[in-house]
């Protein structure tokens, strides 16, 4: 009763208390347009978890020999990616895919790059911590010894009650699992020069990146049909969505046996699907930090914005020779909005302008996700 | 439904407490390759086992009647739940380099006293189950390497051979799923494998399970290691599937062995 008569009173108030009071304390530090993220009703927010999850994000101890944390995959610097084509396990294992940013991963209907069946981090988390194919963090079956360091260690013994009061035992790697979610549900981009043209300082973007932005927006280019929105990606879902809103496209990167084949290794969609019609299906990333957020598409196989561009610019990649040749424009389950277009030097260079508008040096720097240790 | 549970409760009660003595069993699973044993340790140029671990579900007495009746498996804290056990037959030695030193060898159970002619079974887990939290499940689904977290679902089978630098490892399981982690509507390719064991003898006889069957018709001496994840388009997971009778076809990898 008290608990409705206080959210009643936040409703009077308006939006900001009220999303006070449903997060508990914690207070989302974020755009006020901005849609609040979606948040499990078994896992809510609190500053005390996001502290907890900051630390363990870092925590190597969480690998099986003591050589990588989430964040040897998510670096700070580049956005929450790694840098590399592929990323690599505890063990050397070469994972098929490209590490993904964690930014707004909190505003992501469907995480990885191409899992129909994941909405929520804390079910994706279990995967690099556990998994076994490939080997990533390769904590599979060592369960307890994460317990025991939990208990152990000084810091965890005193957060980890604090994070999840009532629970009878709360060193557990579900509790792992949810602290670490809801700190990287922390990590919203809402401070590029973008966001401020955006918001009314029409000095923070140059002439060149507003040309570049017309270019983006444009039905030439068609750009904004998968990577639209706030968040530059139509798999984008938050606290007051209605709609399942999911995009899984075939942008043209591979055709192997002219009938639209991918490597077999990494087919998309179809991997889980088996529907002929989902290879090479991939969820659109957000473009937010996509500058600092190279190399490229989900499988590092383009180097820069420049290759990019020509990618697109061609409506599909031409690979001559090779176990993967073939000409990905004649894939046959290529999106309809990869058509291909021509552009001028100077409009590729107000396109790459506009991109680096969504750099958010904020997100790249602050001090609430580096590294604590 | 009213009689349905009424019958269900009889049958409960008779379990425990009917005029005839319920039959116990302890149904041992023996790792083979061309019926010789299998193990992880190195054995010079010998097949060796990398992996063995299942789960056993809807299991049945199969009467001399042709009637299925079901077993109440007993309970226990790490392999055994209602309608559920897990097998693990690696040991974590030599080739089995995921897996642990703890073994379970058999399932143990009950059965209301009949004459019994065969045995029936699934490996897999079933659909309300396989589709949980995994970390808020209970033994034997706690285990992390059973569980396929990104296809949201359990692993119903991990098995693997291998020889000096070849071999072939399969992990099976529920694919082409709708709907969302924790929320799963149903699966495409359920891929769970019916076991039926013609003059099985419960008390007396075991459980052989085959890896030269399960690779038969795979080349596990092309110099390469193979594998099937049950991807729905994955071709090194044709003939296996098609040998566990994913196909439609009987399942040739399990058998029933008399006496042990």
């Amino acid at each position: 009763m008290k608990q409705a008569a206080i959210i009643g009173i936040a409703f009077l108030l308006g939006g900001i208390a009220l999303y006070l009071v449903s997060n508990d304390e914690y207070a989302w530090r974020i755009d006020p347009d901005l849609p609040l993220p979606d948040v499990p009703a078994d896992n809510p927010m609190s500053n005390v978890k996001v502290e907890l999850g900051r630390w363990l994000f870092y925590d190597t101890r969480l690998s099986v020999n003591g050589t990588m944390s989430c964040a040897t995959c998510h670096v700070q610097a580049l956005a929450f990616t790694d840098g590399k084509p592929r990323s690599v396990g505890a063990t050397g294992e070469i994972h098929p895919r490209s590490s993904m940013t964690l930014v707004n991963a909190a505003y992501a209907s469907r995480l990885t790059w191409a899992n129909q069946l994941l909405s929520r981090l804390e079910d994706q988390a279990l995967t690099p911590l556990l998994g076994d194919n490939p080997v990533e963090m390769g904590m599979g079956g060592l369960e307890a010894r994460i317990a025991d360091m939990l208990r152990i260690d000084e810091r965890y013994a005193e957060l980890m009650p604090q994070a999840f009061p009532g629970d009878a035992d709360p060193y557990s790697v579900l509790n792992v699992i949810r602290a670490i979610s809801a700190f990287v549900r922390t990590i919203i981009s809402y401070d590029a020069p973008y966001d401020h043209y955006l918001a009314g300082d029409e000095s923070a973007l140059s002439a060149a990146a507003v040309r570049g932005m017309e270019l983006f927006f444009s039905e030439r280019l068609e750009c904004f049909h998968c990577h639209g929105g706030f968040n530059f990606t139509d798999s984008t879902t938050h606290a007051n969505a209605n709609v399942d809103r999911v995009g899984f496209h075939n942008n043209g990167l591979y055709n192997l046996d002219g009938e639209g084949a991918y490597p077999e290794n990494n087919t998309g969609l179809y991997d889980m699907t088996g529907q002929r019609r989902d290879m090479g299906r991939f969820k659109a990333p957000t473009l937010r930090n996509i500058a600092v957020t190279a190399p490229y598409m989900h499988d590092g196989s383009m180097a820069t914005l420049d290759d990019v561009i020509d990618h697109y610019a061609r409506g599909g990649r031409l690979i001559e020779a090779g176990p993967n040749a073939g000409d990905g424009r004649r894939n046959p389950f290529k999106s309809e909005f990869i058509r291909g277009f021509e552009l001028t030097d100077e409009e590729r260079a107000d396109l790459i302008a506009f991109l680096a508008s969504l750099t958010d040096e904020t997100v790249l720097s602050d001090l609430r996700w580096s590294d604590p240790y | 439904m009213f009689l349905r549970l009424i019958s269900i409760a009889l049958a409960a009660l008779c379990v425990t407490a009917c005029a005839k003595p319920a039959i116990e069993f302890d149904i041992p699973f023996v790792a083979t390759f061309g019926g010789q044993p299998l193990a992880c340790g190195a054995v010079d140029g010998a097949v060796q086992l990398t992996d063995l671990r299942f789960y056993v579900s809807e299991i049945y007495a199969v009467a001399a009647d042709g009637e299925n009746v079901p077993v109440s498996l007993v309970e226990d804290a790490t392999w055994q739940q209602p309608g559920l056990a897990m097998i693990d037959l690696e040991d974590g030695s030599g080739a089995c380099a995921n897996g642990t030193p703890v073994m379970s060898r058999s399932i143990r159970g009950l059965v209301p006293a009949a004459d019994y002619r065969g045995l029936r079974f699934v490996i897999g887990v079933p659909f309300d189950r396989n589709h949980g939290d995994p970390l808020k499940a209970r033994p034997p689904l706690g285990d992390a390497a059973m569980h396929w977290h990104w296809r949201g679902g359990y692993k119903f089978l991990r098995a693997g051979v291998r020889t000096v630098n070849d071999g072939f490892w399969i992990h099976l399981g529920s694919t082409g799923c709708e709907g969302t982690i924790q929320n799963i509507t149903g699966c495409s390719a359920p891929n769970r494998v019916v076991v039926e064991l013609q003059d099985f003898n419960l008390q007396s006889d075991a459980i052989h399970v085959d890896l030269a069957k399960l690779v038969s018709k795979t080349d596990i001496t092309d110099g390469e290691l193979s594998d099937c994840s049950s991807g729905p388009a994955e071709t090194a997971c044709e003939e296996p599937f098609a040998l566990l009778g994913l196909d439609g076809g009987s399942q040739r990898v399990f058998s029933g062995y008399a006496g042990h």
